[in-house]
């Protein structure tokens, strides 16, 4: 296919008019060899991401309109039912939970505090192991190690640590605290019933010890691209401000940081994205069942009612549902903040 | 963002063309019926992914294809949570669904019935249907078979008969009362012993306990109208929370029991009971080979000894409630195949030949239980041999609840009877979540 | 703004600095460090310990120590005489080869979109940026059954193509999100000498940008090796379902590690332990891959700006 989206800047090419016929001749060569290399450079990528991404939110659009099944997805063509249906009730749930409003509080209390916890967190560990030091290479690579975990095997993990017949609470009988160990970090149930405030999920253990586990797996992350932003804010700048008398951490705060500004927005734009789509460590971490600790994100909730109940539609009609949310927040964020890095003006 | 919609319809546009060819070759399997005499490929994918099943299941392959040269078999394991919620959906879906597979029966086999992607094998293999008995009909719809268990038991109390004598307590003399059960509980835990390990944290091994006491406690005509019409009118489904409620309320469960796995890895309900950690667990007939293993394993023994299940457990039957109607009927459930209604005839050959009584006999040494209900009195561990006898002196079966209502409702119903039983919410609430699912 | 003066107290200030630095930050600076270490290998030291014992020892000595110390879990793995040996090195080999092929292909077109975006001066920069940044949006576990359907339509299923060409399209969206200003940074001033001398944006993308955007591209290659590393369900279909068949020497390099760990279920249950010493193992490649490429994330920049 070509690419509609792909124009060349009118101004390049309003300036290549008037003038003479030999040089437009040239001019108008050149515009056609920009216009190729524009296909050239964006072409190959937009091929399989179109492929590959697109259609298949195309196909879970055609599927949102249907209440089929697994095995016969297209099937009772019901409108736009299962869209209503999620923002008011899950079918068949009487505990009278608002579960998919839960699922999109859970997703918020979640990003808010990626950005507040996990962010100062990465920017810290960040400029200690941009500092010359012993062992550096050696933190890093020990820093990335939960990085490279996969999710799968985190779940594993931290289930056999935090179990009630778990390690944790072995260390913490061993070091006297046997008062500390019946508290079922991955079982608080405080947060799942109906009658439980909308923010009582502060309140549970279990999503503490949730949040703890994905700073665990994430923070490395962050860590690695601001090392890689780290890289670009020249040394002499250091040293500049250390002859100024500047304290290390005056130097931090007035010069690298601020320089650090377009790597933060985007891992900020990465993390904001992420806490939305947050599914793996979820799903594994309360036994592919988060909504009997409350802990649902809009992804569980899709998958539990898609896949564990055989409703595709409805589990469809949630993904587009989480999809424009998202994209609704990532244009925002975009417009207002990104837009600078990104933007045609710098 | 005008220049979105170009790339929108460009995706719609591609996606039509994908749903016509899903339509297309959607019922499709890849065998396509071959006269017999060309050649023929049989594609099974089944469950078994560790050993001794993995080898057991390729050797019967090999050994059908050595008797029927013109045939090859195609296996693959896969686990199972992923084979059936992902996929052989997608498989079905996508025109690559295998010929002989993986069926739970129940509501779940019920909707492939509908969807055509079944065969109906009640005439097919109608002898094979006959040896197996009261087991197939958990894979039959409207009294056509669609499907054939290759194993099939009860569920009941899976004790630790150290533990149990240690308390005092006689292994000949199994409680067949609540108030017996209750009174050994009391007796364990003055000897400070954990009488009950639950694998909460997997829902369904809770959810068992309701399952159990609704058996016991409504009749089989009250399930009947319940699972057909959703109809819970009759008044014994009421007593189901307050009976089950009794048992709650004697304490006798693992601490932390809602946060305890049941069978992944060691520290589990089943580790507990293997490991004399917990007297009793409430499972099914395949408990007994996950405890051995674990057993096995601390004891340094091989992998196929059977020292645990001879020699350190017993098993005896949910108890009756004085207030049921249950009049003798059980709990159980099985693993079976079915076979894809567009698959070569030999694949139903080859399912006769995986119930055929000498690979069910080969099968039921592995310490599995049996599907064919004549072979049920061979087995020697006294675990099993009690629970195939419960089974042949039960007056009828009922398959696990979750299973018989079908994916829409069980995980609704799960989710309500763990919330009641970790104090949340009211018994109601279970019979309202089960009735409101199936309406859907 | 060297001058004379300036070099003679920078000197001296740099005398003072390194005081300060080695007499009291310095232990400061480690034992931070330490504190980060720990906290972030913990538990991954409680799987390579898990690994050397037996799953009874787990169960009833959940934070001790291996008692006795088993060696038999990952000897098991790593012997090719084994069950396991075989099946563990080819998947090393299926694992690399997918992962190094998907890094390297979304780093070229990832970079390639990113220039075009950053330096084009396209009036649609904005709305390529979304529309690749769309593709972040939306859940992939949804994605199965199309993409499933693409690639028998194209005849990939069961290779290892059927992999590579959609975990690139997967992995897109976050590698033109970072690379993008991350080009954007770089000065233009270099661009527009590059262009007096006569050079085409095609050869500046070739000779002088991708030298100086190496950090950025070492990073979403880190990114883009993690996550084939540890793919499962598109492996799951694409390999296992596909029934892939792909023997190298004596190995069999049909699946990738993920798909691996499967190995270890007896038939009924799993083997904890074993899985552990299998991760332990599994994470040694991926690990070394991310050491080797460290250094460039690190120094990359600033040396060519500085030039």
């Amino acid at each position: 296919m070509s690419n509609p989206v792909v124009t060349v800047d009118p101004r390049v090419a309003k300036a290549t008019r008037g003038s003479t016929p030999n040089a437009s001749k040239a001019k108008r060569a050149r515009r056609w060899r920009e216009r190729l290399e524009v296909i050239g450079f964006t072409g190959p990528a937009l091929l399989v991401f179109v492929l590959f991404v697109f259609v298949p939110i195309g196909y879970a659009i055609v599927l949102s309109l249907f209440d089929g099944t697994p095995t016969a997805p297209i099937r009772n063509f019901v409108g736009f039912q299962n869209f209503t249906e999620i923002f008011t009730t899950g079918r068949g749930e009487t505990l009278g939970q608002p579960w998919f409003w839960n699922a999109v509080r859970n997703n918020f209390i979640i990003a808010a505090m990626s950005l507040l916890i996990q962010g100062p967190i990465a920017i810290g560990v960040a400029l200690l192991l941009n500092r010359k030091m012993k062992f550096r290479g050696f933190f890093r690579l020990m820093i990335f190690v939960p990085y490279v975990l996969s999710e799968v095997i985190t779940g594993v993990i931290f289930s056999l640590m935090l179990s009630p017949q778990g390690a944790l609470n072995d260390w913490l009988t061993r070091l006297g605290f046997e008062q500390f160990t019946n508290f079922m970090w991955l079982m608080d149930t405080s947060a799942a019933p109906a009658d439980a405030g909308f923010f009582s999920i502060l309140g549970s253990r279990t999503f503490w010890a949730m949040f703890a586990i994905l700073t665990w797996k994430y923070v490395g992350l962050a860590i690695i691209l601001f090392l890689a932003g780290l890289s670009g804010v020249p040394e002499e700048l250091n040293e500049a401000a250390a002859i100024d008398g500047a304290s290390w951490w005056q130097t931090q705060r007035k010069i690298t940081i601020p320089l650090l500004g377009p790597t933060i927005r985007i891992w900020a734009f990465l993390s904001l994205i992420g806490s939305f789509q947050l599914f793996d460590m979820v799903w594994i971490l309360t036994g592919q069942q988060p909504g009997r600790t409350g802990l649902h994100t809009m992804a569980t909730f899709m998958v539990d009612q898609g896949m564990n109940r055989n409703r595709v539609g409805f589990g469809s009609a949630i993904a587009i549902v989480l999809f424009v949310i998202t994209l609704i927040i990532a244009l925002t964020y975009q417009k207002f903040i990104l837009s600078r890095d990104i933007g045609k003006e710098s | 963002m005008k220049k979105l919609r170009a790339g929108g319809i460009v995706a719609l546009a591609t996606t039509t063309a994908l749903i016509a060819a899903a339509c297309g070759s959607g019922s499709g399997g890849t065998g396509g019926a071959t006269a017999s005499g060309d050649n023929v490929t049989i594609t099974w994918w089944h469950n078994g992914t560790g050993d001794p099943l993995l080898s057991f299941w390729e050797d019967v392959a090999k050994e059908f294809e050595a008797k029927n040269p013109h045939v090859t078999i195609n296996v693959t394991a896969y686990q199972n949570e992923e084979l059936r919620n992902t996929v052989l959906p997608n498989a079905f879906t996508g025109g690559n669904a295998p010929d002989l597979f993986q069926s739970w029966g129940g509501g779940e086999l019920a909707q492939w019935a509908k969807d055509g992607i079944v065969k109906d094998l009640t005439d097919l293999a109608a002898d094979t249907v006959k040896a197996i008995g009261t087991p197939a009909t958990a894979w039959q719809v409207d009294g056509k078979t669609y499907g054939l268990p290759y194993t099939f038991g009860p569920a009941g109390f899976w004790v630790n008969l150290d533990l149990w004598e240690q308390a005092g307590l006689d292994k000949a003399n199994f409680p067949t009362t609540w108030d017996e059960l209750f009174s050994a509980w009391t007796q364990l835990k003055d000897h400070n012993i954990t009488p009950v390990a639950v694998g909460g944290l997997d829902g369904w091994p809770a959810a068992h306990w309701w399952y159990h006491t609704a058996v016991s406690t409504v009749s089989a005509e009250g399930f009947q109208k319940a699972m057909a019409d959703g109809d819970f009118s009759d008044p014994q489904w009421a007593l189901v929370g307050s009976n089950l409620q009794t048992i709650l309320d004697a304490h006798a469960f693992n601490q932390g029991w809602e946060a305890t796995s049941a069978q992944q890895g060691a520290a589990s309900s089943a580790g507990m009971v293997a490991l004399g950690q917990a007297t009793m667990e409430l499972m099914g007939v395949w408990n007994g080979g996950v405890m051995g293993g674990i057993y096995n394993e601390q004891k340094g023994l091989a992998q196929d000894s059977q020292e645990l299940q001879e020699n350190h457990l017993g098993w005896f039957p949910f108890p009756a409630f004085s207030n049921g109607q249950g009049d003798g009927r059980i709990l159980g459930g099985g693993d079976g195949f079915s076979v894809h209604a567009n698959a070569p005839a030999e694949t139903v050959d080859f399912l006769e030949y995986i119930l055929s009584e000498d690979v069910q006999r080969r099968y039921v040494a592995l310490g599995n239980s049996p599907a064919l209900a004549k072979l049920g009195a061979e087995i020697k561990d006294p675990a099993q041999a009690a629970a195939q006898k419960a089974l042949a002196d039960a007056s009828g079966v009922q398959l696990w609840l979750d299973t018989a209502f079908g994916p829409a409702v069980a995980t609704p119903m799960n989710n309500a009877i763990v919330a009641f039983m970790q104090g949340q919410g009211s018994a109601d609430q279970v019979i309202s979540a089960i009735s409101g699912a199936m309406k859907g | 703004m060297a001058t004379a003066t300036l070099d003679s107290r920078r000197i001296v200030d740099q005398e003072l600095k390194k005081k300060r630095v080695f007499s009291w930050s310095q232990p400061w600076v480690y034992l931070v460090a330490l504190v980060a270490l720990a906290l972030s290998i913990g538990p991954v030291i409680f799987v390579v310990l898990g690994g050397f014992r037996t799953n009874p020892q787990l169960l009833l000595n959940p934070g001790g120590l291996p008692d006795p110390w088993v060696w038999d879990n990952y000897g098991q793995i790593l012997d090719p005489s084994t069950r396991f040996g075989p099946m563990f090195f080819g998947q090393v080999i299926a694992s690399l080869s997918i992962a190094l092929l998907t890094t390297a292909f979304v780093v070229l077109l990832g970079v390639s979109v990113a220039y075009a975006i950053a330096r084009f001066n396209l009036k649609s920069g904005p709305v390529l940026f979304s529309i690749f940044a769309a593709g972040l949006m939306f859940p992939a576990t949804i994605a199965i059954l199309p993409t499933w359907m693409i690639l028998q339509s194209v005849n990939l299923v069961g290779t290892w193509a059927g992999v590579i060409i959609p975990q690139v399209a997967f992995a897109l969206p976050t590698t033109v999100v970072i690379l993008t200003p991350f080009i954007k940074a770089i000065p233009k001033e270099l661009e527009e000498a590059a262009s007096l001398d006569g050079t085409s944006r095609t050869g500046f993308f070739f000779r002088i940008l991708l030298p100086l955007a190496k950090p950025g591209m070492v990073t979403v290659g880190v990114l883009a090796f993690v996550g084939s590393w540890n793919a499962y369900m598109l492996p799951l279909f694409v390999l296992r379902v596909g029934g892939a068949h792909v023997p190298i020497g004596p190995f069999d390099a049909s699946v990738t590690l993920p798909l691996g760990v499967q190995a270890f279920q007896t038939q009924f249950s799993s083997s904890t332990t074993m899985i552990m010493a299998f991760t332990s193992l599994a994470m040694i490649p991926a690990l070394i891959f991310f050491l080797a490429m460290e250094k460039h994330i690190v120094n990359g920049l600033s040396g060519a700006v500085k030039g």
